[in-house]
């Protein structure tokens, strides 16, 4: 019985976490780059 | 069980196994995705190339041709795609902007590539273009999907605005990292003419109402990291002629331009510390993590058993100390 408790308590994290994952949604990081499209060779790349 | 301290290692135990298939397939089909954000430029070069000299309307050789590509990730229509779509997407605006040795325009592709953060499936909206035309994209372009495999995939291609097969043709070590090769190859297609042409005055409706039709065929060579599925270089073997000219030019076709198109080196090299980088994000996910948590699970529930068992040893030996002395 005390196993089948130690496993279950190994258990709920996990579940926890695959709660998080599938409930939160997050919305699209960051803002779009304000560099342009580039018309000309930006030259060597560091 | 009795020990606490086996009882202890048990749940963690089993927090690891279970872990394990959780990362590999759970979490990663849907953590790992692609940034809406992203800005990338990369330059490629065909060294020589013939290109069509307007004012001479001759196929000329030249030093070479430059290929700026820029790929840029709009958020704002990422989020009004999001809202209708109900998954994560991804809005690529892209240019491939061709200049002749001159650093003059010869021609621009304009794109916007909408596509499945996760699985870059393509994803249909308004707005999804090549060169102003709309188009309904099947298949990947740019890149492949994370954990590619070793078969054929859809590739669309912009210049006949349709998919074909891009065919996996065996594994390959470039610069020390394994990587999948594949290859397109797109027959002689007639193909429309580029919205912005490099000479005032020559507009697509002036050449289209001369008779003249654009052809063009290339071979298409990528070597894609199948972790991430990013092309760690990427070649083609180019051309692109104008035909039924003989009433304008005096022949009947015209090259407009040929060349082997390659990346340039400190792009190669760029791009391959980036796919490094990103790899190494990916295989936590779906190989490190999983495995040292399955390694992690076995040793400590090894190590719970090996307790359980001494303490269970342990344990007869005691109510056998009170000897009855003998009468």
């Amino acid at each position: 019985m005390r196993a089948l408790v130690a496993a279950a308590i190994g258990l709920a994290p996990v579940l926890l976490f695959v709660l998080l994952v599938s409930l939160v949604e997050l919305p699209p990081d960051g803002p779009t780059s304000p560099k342009p499209l580039l018309t000309a060779d930006p030259g060597p790349k560091k | 069980m009795r020990r606490p301290a086996s009882l202890v290692l048990l749940a963690l135990a089993v927090f690891c196994a279970a872990m394990a298939p959780f990362l590999r397939w759970y979490a990663f089909p849907r953590l790992a995705k692609i940034p809406p954000n992203q800005y990338q430029e990369t330059v490629l070069e065909a060294r020589p190339a013939t290109l069509l000299n307007y004012s001479t309307l001759q196929a000329e050789k030249v030093e070479k041709i430059t290929i700026i590509q820029t790929l840029k990730g709009n958020v704002e229509e990422s989020r009004r795609i999001e809202r209708d779509a109900g998954r994560d997407v991804v809005v690529w605006d892209a240019l491939a902007y061709v200049t002749g040795p001159d650093g003059k325009m010869v021609s621009q592709v304009p794109e916007r590539y909408i596509f499945d953060a996760h699985t870059q499936a393509p994803v249909h909206a308004t707005g999804e273009t090549v060169d102003g035309d709309p188009v309904r994209r099947e298949g990947i372009e740019f890149k492949f999907p994370f954990l590619t495999e070793k078969r054929d995939y859809q590739y669309f291609d912009a210049q006949t605005r349709t998919a074909a097969p891009i065919h996996y043709k065996g594994t390959r070590t470039f610069r020390g990292m394994e990587v999948y090769y594949f290859e397109q190859t797109i027959p002689w297609t007639k193909v429309a003419m580029p919205k912005a042409m490099p000479v005032k005055g020559i507009t697509p409706k002036v050449l289209a109402d001369s008779g003249l039709t654009r052809w063009y065929t290339t071979k298409r060579m990528f070597w894609i990291e199948p972790v991430t599925g990013a092309p760690v270089n990427g070649e083609e073997i180019h051309k692109e002629e104008l035909r039924n000219a003989k009433a304008l030019m005096g022949r009947d076709t015209l090259t407009v331009f040929e060349g082997h198109v390659k990346m340039r080196e400190d792009y190669l090299q760029s791009v391959g510390e980036l796919v490094s980088a990103n790899r190494l994000s990916v295989l936590m996910l779906v190989s490190y993590g999983p495995w040292s948590l399955t390694f992690l699970a076995l040793v400590l529930l090894a190590l719970s058993l090996w307790l359980e068992a001494r303490s269970r040893r342990a344990a007869p030996a005691a109510p056998a100390a009170p000897v009855t002395p003998p009468v």
